[in-house]
């Protein structure tokens, strides 16, 4: 299971959404944060976003401790099972 | 929890100024005053006394708005090598050798708020006239900022919020510090480690946060 945690702000709207086109990511909530997980990896692609710099590389609030970050560049944020 | 809610009164009032040394007080006042129009509102002349040699100096302020001010120290006789060795970066009071890292430099510095794009760009036009021209405009997505050095080498920030800071922020502002605490306590702190324990602290209080309190 990999479970990543996103504030609910305006400027990271654009990553639940797009993170749930993967028909095996769910998104939930917990309070204020989206609750993004999948039995696998999940992958959100920036450009995707539409986010730049500040946003993108400061839009992860949490990574469940059995999920790691593998990739978090200018092309993507991909997750996996730890 | 341990401070996700305000425990203590919280009495203070803003910063009643922050203090500087200058060796150039002309080009100073020329910035602050003549250039940024900030108007001078203190100032104290004092013949230096106590043990330790102290040099006659002039303690001058700046209104930076909210009744906040930016104050100098101009202390006649000394030379900036009062402070050491010139360095190949850094400021009057900081110097720094060329291998220090810019982003390590550049951390410490003074940062003013305006409301919106209309006075951050008055502010710009003045500095851009002067001998003193913004060295970068940067939107950070969620905050605007202007950058650029004081006579005296001192980093000067101004910038505005794009929206307004939300409830939940706050949250994630105390569970991140929490997590940080947590993280720092034990061998090798990181990021990664610290996004994990943040997890355990969402998943422990978030779904009890409420808005508005």
């Amino acid at each position: 299971m990999t479970t990543l945690y996103v504030l609910d702000v305006p400027e990271n709207l654009a990553l639940p959404k797009v993170a749930a086109e993967d028909p095996d990511v769910a998104v939930g909530r917990i309070g204020p944060y989206f609750v993004i997980s999948a039995p696998g990896p999940i992958v959100i692609d920036r450009r995707a976003t539409g986010c730049r710099h500040a946003v993108w590389y400061s839009s992860v609030a949490a990574v469940a401790p059995d999920s790691r970050i593998v990739q978090h560049d200018k092309d993507a944020l991909r997750v996996e099972p730890a | 929890m341990r401070a996700y809610g305000r425990v203590m009164d919280h009495r203070v009032q803003g910063v009643d100024h922050v203090a500087f040394p200058t060796f150039d007080p002309a080009a100073t006042v020329r910035f602050y005053r003549d250039v940024l129009g900030f108007p001078v509102v203190h100032s104290i002349c004092a013949a230096g006394w106590g043990p330790e040699d102290h040099p006659d100096f002039i303690h001058f302020f700046f209104d930076i708005g909210n009744g906040d001010r930016i104050a100098f120290f101009y202390y006649f006789g000394a030379r900036p090598e009062i402070g050491g060795a010139a360095g190949a970066k850094g400021d009057v009071y900081a110097r720094f050798g060329a291998e220090v890292p810019e982003f390590f430099v550049r951390s410490r510095h003074l940062a003013i708020h305006v409301d919106d794009e209309a006075d951050l760009l008055e502010y710009r036009r003045r500095l851009d006239e002067s001998a003193w021209p913004v060295e970068m405009q940067i939107q950070h997505e969620t905050i605007e900022s202007i950058y650029t050095h004081d006579p005296n080498g001192y980093m000067f920030e101004i910038t505005r919020a794009m929206r307004p800071v939300t409830p939940q922020e706050d949250l994630d502002a105390n569970l991140t510090i929490d997590a940080l605490l947590d993280v720092v306590a034990e061998p090798e702190p990181t990021f990664g480690k610290l996004l994990a324990r943040k997890a355990e602290l969402i998943v422990a209080h978030a779904a009890e946060w409420e808005p508005a309190r």
